[in-house]
Parts: C-alpha cells; structure tokens; sequence
C-alpha cells in the first residue's frame, strides 16, 4: 500500500508559519510522500517561499509540489521553485518523478494547469491575439502534463494540478466561474495515461471527490475543501502490492 | 462616484468592487471568498488562514466602503491532522 498525503492552497505567509507543524510531525506515521497542490504562496514572493520552505521542508518524508496562480502574481515562479528546491521539495511543471516506496515505484507528474472550461461550455482557440494565448496556453500546459504522465516508468501513477481537470470537484462552486478553475484538457491528459488518482486544489468551495470521464478518481484537496492540514489517500491494497512487487521482480 | 462615498446603497456594483478588491488589493489577496448580497446587507463568506487575515479584510472593505452593512462569516481553515484516510484500493 501507497500512503499518499495531500494539501493544497495554503497560501503560507509569515503570519502563518508554524500553524501546519503540529500536524506535519504526525505526517510521517500517517503517509509516505506529500504533495502540495499549488497556491503555497499568498504573492509568489521568494520570501513566502522561505517561509514554505520552513514550513514544509525537512518532513522526514519526500515532498512534492506543483505551482498555482498566486505562487505567479509576482512572476517570480523561478525563483519561487528554486528556494523550495534548496530546501529538498521537488517541484514539477510539465514534468515527473519517480519514487520507490515499500518495492512500489510511484510515479508522480504534475502541472500547475490554467483555466478554459470543460466540455460543451469552453473557451476555443479563436479570435483575440488575448484569447488565442488564453486557450493556448491551456493546450501547453495540458500537454506537457500528459507527456510527463506517459513518460514515468512506474507501476502507480498520480498526476498533480492546481486547477481541476473535471467539473465534478468544483460543485459548491458558482458555475459562472467553471472556465476560471480548470479545463476539461487536464481530464484528457490524465485520461490518456493509465492514472490511479489525480489531486488538485483552486477551488476552495468546491467538492472533494470526483471522476474523470475515464474512470480516474479525482481529488480536490484546496485547504478549506478537505477541512485539515492534509488528505490522506491509501492506494493500492497489500495484495496488489504484493502482486507488483512481483511482477517488478519477473522482469 | 469613487470607492470612498459614504453609504453606497449595497449593489451589484458594490458587490464587484468588493470581490475584486478583495482579490486585487495585494494586502489580501484572497480569491477564495464568496461575495454575497441578501437584502441590504453584504455577506463575506470562506475560510482564511489567520485571525490576522480575517481582521485585515474586514478593516479595508470598511476603509473603502464606508457605512456598508457587511456580514462577517469568514472562517479560519482547520490545520489539525487528519483522523482517517480514505481506502482508494
């Protein structure tokens, strides 16, 4: 069994530093790896990022992010990475990692996504020069999201947003800001490469749970969504990772 | 008229300014929060990290809306671990 803990948008300040730490002690006796699901930041600050870094960094267990809007508002998003990445958190944009936990290799790729809408009721690629990079840069990133997802040689993959790649994990949500939260691309990315779960975060009144039309269980884990310092998500019962380990070993 | 007029009826062109400025004004910058009008009254509503964040909200859409009638239901998010994790087998 996998023991994934999750948490996004928790928008760390100095105002906040130290409030997650009782809880991330108990962390490593609760999940094997964590992942942040973008909006660490409240400005993209690279002081925000040391105080991300203090708060997240030195877990005992390995820490994996993605970005999210905010962590872009003072388009430092390099720099950002580069002080969590000093401090031992892999960062992922259109990329992916690979970690070894008790024989099972989990394979992790994450983007930060964008907006766009979600099937019927999107925004096209058509039009405005502003309209045209809008829809663009949601076909990029999904993109290189689904590359990343189709390139990890593991045998568990779980994709990680910021924005949400189905409609079903926004509900609570006004619908007139659906385009806003995601994009039905980040579902189709996910759908084309085998995922066991997909986090994101974004919308903090939406709904937890959630289904890609390909059958991929989807978790909205935004801070105020899942009311705690994290998730945690069991993947795999310990048959199965019986079976992988060794079918890994037949190879 | 400018953000500044005392006793702006409640409208819908309140209820934007405050939701952006709510976004906007890098001193909040909070997007997770619902703006709301029900009679004459604004209601402010989701969940914020700090007491600090809370209370610095209400003091600036007071500063810029001066005389509004403004509902406070903003909670803070809950930071404890977890009890359970959900089975995914």
């Amino acid at each position: 069994m996998i023991r994934i803990a999750a948490v996004g948008d928790v928008h760390i300040d100095k105002d906040v530093v130290g409030r997650y730490r009782p809880a991330l002690d108990e962390l490593p006796d609760k999940a094997d790896v964590l992942l942040l699901a973008g909006d660490l930041t409240r400005h993209g600050t690279e002081e925000e990022a040391h105080c991300v870094a203090t708060e997240f960094g030195g877990l005992g267990v390995p820490v994996i992010a993605v970005l999210g809007n905010h962590d872009h508002q003072s388009d430092q998003p390099d720099a950002v990475t580069r002080v969590l990445t000093d401090a031992g958190i892999t960062v992922l944009e259109g990329t992916g990692t690979v970690l070894e936990i008790a024989g099972v290799r989990l394979g992790v790729a994450g983007a930060k996504g964008f907006g766009g809408g979600f099937a019927g009721r999107c925004a096209s690629n058509f039009g405005e020069p502003e309209m045209k990079a809008f829809v663009g840069t949601t076909e990029k990133i999904a993109d290189s999201l689904g590359e990343a997802l189709r390139a990890l040689d593991c045998d568990v993959k779980v994709a990680l947003t910021h924005y949400a790649p189905v409609p079903d994990t926004l509900v609570g949500e006004p619908l007139e800001i659906y385009p806003f939260l995601g994009c039905y691309q980040l579902g189709q990315a996910i759908d084309s490469a085998g995922v066991a779960l997909a986090l994101h975060g974004h919308a903090h009144h939406g709904t937890e749970r959630g289904t890609t039309p390909g059958g991929v269980r989807v978790r909205n884990v935004a801070h105020p969504v899942i009311k705690a310092a994290y998730s945690v998500y069991h993947l795999l019962d310990d048959s199965e990772t019986a079976g992988s380990t060794l079918a890994a070993a037949a190879r | 008229m400018t953000n500044t007029d005392t006793n702006r009826p409640v409208d819908e062109y309140v209820e934007a300014e405050v939701q952006r400025l709510l976004t906007e004004d890098g001193r909040i910058s909070e997007q997770g929060l619902t703006v709301s009008r029900r009679g004459h009254t604004l209601i402010l509503c989701g969940d914020v990290e700090s007491v600090q964040r809370r209370e610095e909200i209400v003091r600036l859409v007071r500063e810029q809306f001066p005389g509004i009638d403004l509902q406070v239901d903003i909670g803070l998010t809950r930071a404890g671990a977890p009890t359970e994790a959900e089975e995914l087998s």
